[in-house]
């Protein structure tokens, strides 16, 4: 048992995945999917593959690595605040401060060494379209008729974001924070795949409470900051590129309804699948342009 | 009386202390004949090795107190060099000496015993990543003389070992089973230019 548990794919991919899975259904036939009992759940999770990547919590956090799970605990306490504070203008000015000054705590060595050079610059656009996606996402308000694709948004930007900054990650030779990425696109995956399969049977899928919604999205830009801030082999145009899928879900919402109004089934799939485009071109950058090819540096 | 006996202690307090002085040599790292060497397991096969090219510092011995002596250095990570750059590299990135965010590894001194005449010890914090931890190396001066090409240039050379685990520092790939370490054995030989 241990030996699989510590197996590095196991506990990246397989295990997230299958509680993703464990937690959508806990939504459909256990506990309301805007519950606390689940924000919860997710933010116990989430914990957990930190803790498991990057160590316990350290007193006092000095590197940006040891920062990370005080900035989770941050967004899980952000996203446990009650429905109605999250929502509308008090939720973007929560991502936009929440971001803001997890950027300038993870980066303030870099910033204070005071070089403009192209990682730092690839840092401060990471963080800048981060920002803004996530505010402007967050912002969303739940809408009770929700259309088809409507509850995939937030959980395929998290989805993108986390994929493609876990590849960027890994091949710019950051293999901790590459690991807890996949293991949060993981978790958003599988997710994902219980929804979308209730969608295929005429279902509705159940939607991310506000409150997951930010934790994720946090959780996943802040991880995505700190690979642009101190992976300097990560290629930035790739960084970028991954910050981009939040924007994309907002530029998503209510477009597809209009447009393919009878494919009711296919919308999810087709909004994922364009929410994740500037994620695919980011894989597709950082392969191509990886310092070594596609292999990992270690040797 | 008591004015008399209480100058003449201060006279001879300060007379030692001038003493010790006298006999506190200060030496500046010669960092082009400084090899701060590592070694550490590489998985189930072979020990890698490592150096660190750039360091600079500066040693204060005092011959007729050892204890009184002192040395602090600092290592750039950037100068790292493991005989291949990819690793190289990647060795100056987040997972290890996470060179953007900590771009020096430091020692200074808090302790220095006398084990004979060349040997010692020297206690230490080792500052790597923020993080510092004490440490103990073994040390022993090789030599002190003037060079032979240049009478007024005085060196001493030295030579220390001593022993990290890099569980102690936050460098999650040297310390999570990735099959690296976690004990690394530090080797350094230097020469110190007198002032």
């Amino acid at each position: 048992m241990s030996a699989i548990l510590g197996n590095a794919m196991v506990i990246t991919a397989a295990l997230p995945l299958l509680l993703g899975i464990v937690l959508a259904l806990l939504s459909r036939f256990a506990v309301a999917a805007s519950s606390p009992v689940l924000t919860l759940l997710w933010a116990a999770l989430l914990l957990f593959f930190y803790c498991d990547t990057l160590g316990p919590p350290v007193m006092p956090p000095v590197a940006a690595s040891q920062k990370l799970i005080y900035l989770a605990f941050a967004g899980i306490f952000i996203g446990l605040l009650p429905e109605r504070i999250l929502a509308g203008r008090t939720a973007s000015a929560l991502a936009v401060v929440a971001l803001a000054t997890a950027f300038l705590w993870l980066g303030w060595r870099r910033i204070a060494g005071g070089s403009l050079d192209m990682p730092m610059i690839a840092a401060l656009a990471v963080a800048l379209l981060a920002l803004i996606g996530a505010a402007m996402l967050t912002a969303q308000p739940s809408s009770p008729s929700l259309s088809a694709e409507e509850p995939f948004l937030a959980p395929a930007a998290a989805l993108s974001l986390s994929l493609s900054g876990a590849i960027v990650s890994v091949l710019g030779a950051s293999i901790v924070t590459g690991q807890l990425l996949g293991s949060l696109a993981a978790l958003t995956g599988g997710w994902c795949l219980v929804q979308y399969l209730a969608t295929l049977r005429g279902g509705a899928a159940s939607a991310w409470s506000k409150g997951v919604e930010f934790l994720l999205l946090f959780a996943a830009a802040t991880v995505l900051i700190q690979i642009a801030l101190l992976a300097p082999k990560a290629n930035p145009l790739a960084l970028i590129l991954s910050s981009l899928p939040p924007l994309a879900a907002v530029l998503m919402r209510g477009r597809l309804q209009g447009l393919l109004p009878g494919a009711r089934s296919l919308r999810p799939l087709i909004a994922g699948l364009l929410i994740a485009l500037p994620a695919m071109l980011a894989i597709v950058t950082a392969i191509v342009w990886a310092p070594h090819g596609a292999a990992l540096g270690f040797s | 009386m008591r004015t008399k006996k209480l100058i003449a202690a201060l006279a001879f307090a300060g007379a030692s202390m001038l003493a010790s002085a006298a006999y506190a040599d200060n030496y500046e790292i010669d960092g082009q004949h400084a090899w701060v060497t590592f070694t550490i397991k590489h998985g189930i096969y072979s020990i890698a090795h490592g150096q660190f090219d750039a360091v600079k510092g500066a040693i204060v011995m005092d011959k007729a107190d050892v204890t009184k002596s002192s040395v602090k250095a600092e290592l750039d990570v950037g100068s790292i060099h493991t005989a291949f750059d990819q690793r190289d590299s990647d060795l100056k990135g987040p997972d290890f000496f996470n060179a953007a965010e900590f771009p020096a590894i430091s020692f200074e001194s808090t302790k220095v015993e006398k084990v004979d005449d060349k040997t010692g010890k020297v206690t230490g914090n080792l500052t790597i990543s923020g993080v510092s931890k004490e440490i103990t190396l073994d040390v022993k001066l090789l030599n002190e003389a003037p060079a032979p090409w240049d009478a007024t240039l005085t060196k001493a050379a030295f030579s220390a070992t001593g022993k990290v685990s890099a569980a102690d520092f936050p460098m999650a790939k040297a310390a999570d089973g990735f099959g690296l370490g976690p004990e690394v054995d530090i080797a350094i030989d230097l020469e110190a230019i007198k002032k």
